[in-house]
């Protein structure tokens, strides 16, 4: 093709001076020729710009030439382009229309809180509403404080329970999840069902409890007259006296359900009051040697005068039901070791016995209500089946956690953490 | 969109610092609903505990009013806006005046069910309140959306809501007096139940006030104490007077 166009232009060039050596005027017939053809290219340029202008709508010029080669080239290069956009938009589609169809609401949002891109539900669940909300930040749409805190606190946090304006009978649980540069995910799930199954369940356990409580109350009170009832035969006596013992044992079970369906309802952490840890300790230990059984040696190991900011009653009960715990699986040449310390990464409590030790299968289930290693200990200490849970609801509401570590035949070691924002560091006497 | 982002700037840190005030206009009004949202449950489940956190937390709207206030007025002095920017510093400072109205009826309904909680409660758990509650609790939510999205539409809607609202509060309080009549010894929580009524209907006021600067700041038209119909065929004929 090339060559053809360099032949042309040799032609032309050719031809003028033929013409203009013709006339007596070579340069002047050499100029005309020359200039004839740069006008003839021109034209075709021009043909080719305007088709480029208006490519969608016309057909590609026949041009000749050298310009033939151009047009084919860029109207590939072109039907390629057009081949890549409808694939990404069929991906793109899919890739939408696959999101809408996701039960939950997901809304992706940019470094700044601003709305990216939200799928269907979320646009349902939040009236969100098509283009128009792009941009926007989503702490001005979401408006409730508890959002906002949500929102800065940042990702990792546990899924934040929401009523929101536009429909205000469900309950929705919000969660962020970060990706790429600072951006976010939200994910909004509709969890109105769970969550009043989880109500009915509680209100469930308070009530059963409450209405329990009445009728055994009565019958303690029968079972107390009966057995001082000195005209009674003598070989009632002992199924008296057990029947009593059993009474006492459903007494303090229900007594430790109603604790512990308190503790649930109540699901802000209490505001922090000092509490002396140390003393508290002290309390207990005394509590355990004035027991008519109790174990050799109780050490107390207070290492810090930095109080605790919780509630009392509730680390009262706490610490109580391991003090209690220990006592009871300790043998009486045994060593029960209390310890209360505190450094960089908070208060600690721990409460170590010489017991029987727990098998390491069953400590992770260990603060499931009602769960037992084994049948016989039930028995045996009579508890109630529900002390590690109130622990472990005592510690979640304080921002602590528990951690058990034990080997079978020689003892276990119960651990109280806490974190430091609720260490109050004590005054230094002067 | 270019109705929801605020005009470009050469300064990109003015258009940070409109954007933050609008955020924490916001906010304020996040604050707000959640005291009428509150403040109503107390009143129709006899919460006392719950009432009283709405009369302390009354604090935080106020204290909010003020810090928005200082920053506007910064803005004012630093940056000089003009147009657009000008009408929105000037929406926020009016806006947050009525919020923190709203805030003070809030508090007012609070205390007025922490009386009622000491009284037995009605069987219908003040089915009326409750109604007219939900009615105003839209308005505040609808003309606090138009605010986030800049959209002057959803912001004629509530005034619309608006009548409703005050026709509601009408048969409200001829029902009280009915009661007033029918039983002298209801008269002391009639009053209360009707003083509740009267702060939900001037919450609904403030919520239509609050609509309106919307319209104030998308179109620059003031549409105070126009008549609804007016101001809609005003700005139509805006609207359709802009497109050739």
């Amino acid at each position: 093709m090339w060559v053809f166009a360099a032949a042309r232009l040799i032609a032309t060039i050719a031809i003028g001076l033929i013409a203009g050596f013709a006339a007596g005027r070579l340069w002047l017939g050499l100029a005309i020729a020359l200039s004839l053809h740069v006008v003839w290219q021109l034209t075709k340029l021009y043909r080719l710009d305007h088709w480029l202008r208006h490519r969608g709508l016309m057909d590609p010029p026949v041009l000749r030439g050298v310009w033939d080669d151009v047009v084919t080239q860029v109207a590939r290069i072109h039907r390629r382009k057009r081949h890549h956009k409808q694939r990404l938009a069929t991906v793109l589609r899919e890739l939408r229309e696959s999101t809408d169809a996701m039960p939950d609401g997901v809304v992706a949002l940019d470094a700044r809180g601003g709305i990216a891109w939200f799928n269907r539900m979320a646009a349902q669940i939040l009236h969100l509403q098509g283009r128009r909300d792009i941009g926007v930040r989503i702490d001005n749409l979401i408006r409730q404080p508890q959002f906002a805190r949500h929102l800065e606190d940042g990702e990792g946090s546990a899924p934040l329970l929401l009523h929101v304006c536009e429909t205000p009978e469900t309950w929705l649980s919000l969660q962020l999840l970060p990706y790429g540069e600072g951006r976010r995910l939200l994910l909004i799930r509709d969890v109105t069902r769970q969550t009043r199954l989880e109500t009915m369940r509680k209100d469930f356990v308070a009530n059963a409890s409450h209405e329990l409580r009445s009728p055994l109350t009565v019958i303690s009170g029968y079972l107390e007259m009966l057995a001082t009832d000195p005209a009674l035969d003598a070989a009632h006596a002992p199924p008296l006296a057990e029947m009593r013992r059993q009474a006492d044992r459903m007494a303090a079970i229900i007594g430790d359900l109603l604790v512990l369906s308190r503790l649930e309802a109540k699901d802000e952490q209490p505001e922090g009051e000092p509490v002396d840890v140390g003393a508290m300790l002290a309390l207990l230990r005394k509590d355990v040697l004035s027991r008519p059984q109790h174990p050799a040696l109780v050490s107390l190991a207070i290492e810090t005068q930095d109080q605790l900011k919780g509630d009392e009653l509730e680390l009262h009960s706490a610490f109580a039901n391991l003090v209690d715990n220990a006592a009871k699986y300790t043998p009486a040449d045994g060593h029960i070791e209390m310890r209360w310390w505190s450094d960089t990464q908070g208060a600690h409590c721990s409460v170590t016995d010489t017991g029987p030790g727990i098998p390491a299968a069953a400590i992770p289930r260990l603060t499931e209500r009602f769960y037992r290693v084994d049948a016989g200990r039930s028995r045996a200490t009579g508890g109630s089946g529900l002390g590690l849970a109130i622990v472990k609801h005592v510690l979640q509401r304080h921002g602590g956690r528990l951690e058990i570590a034990s080997t079978e035949g020689r003892g276990s070691t119960f651990t109280c953490h806490f974190p430091p924002g609720r260490v109050l560091a004590a005054v230094r006497r002067v | 969109m270019e109705t929801t982002d605020l005009t470009p700037h050469i300064s990109s840190r003015f258009n940070d610092d409109l954007e933050a005030v609008r955020a924490s206009l916001l906010r304020m009004g996040g604050l707000v609903e959640d005291q009428l949202r509150k403040c109503l449950s107390a009143l129709s489940e006899a919460d006392s505990a719950r009432a009283a956190e709405v009369v302390r937390d009354d604090e935080h709207v106020n204290l909010l009013e003020v810090g928005i206030d200082e920053a506007c007025l910064r803005i004012l002095a630093t940056r000089a806006p003009a147009a657009r920017d000008l009408r929105l510093i000037v929406a926020i400072t009016k806006a947050i005046t009525d919020l923190e109205r709203v805030g003070d009826e809030a508090r007012k309904i609070a205390q007025i069910s922490l009386r009622l909680a000491t009284l037995e409660r009605p069987a219908d758990r003040y089915r009326e309140i409750r109604h007219l509650g939900r009615l105003v609790e839209d308005m505040l939510h609808e003309a606090l959306d138009a605010f986030a999205r800049m959209d002057a539409e959803a912001a004629l809607r509530v005034p619309q809501l608006d009548r409703q609202v005050d026709e509601e509060y009408e048969s409200m309080q001829r029902q009280c007096v009915t009661f007033m009549m029918e039983d002298p010894r209801q008269i002391r929580r009639m009053l209360d139940i009707t003083w509740a009524a009267r702060a939900l209907e001037r919450v609904g006021d403030h919520a239509k006030n609050i609509a309106e600067y919307v319209i104030y700041m998308v179109h620059g038209q003031d549409v105070r104490h126009t008549r609804l119909e007016e101001v809609e065929s005003r700005l139509r004929g805006r609207a359709g007077a802009r497109e050739p």
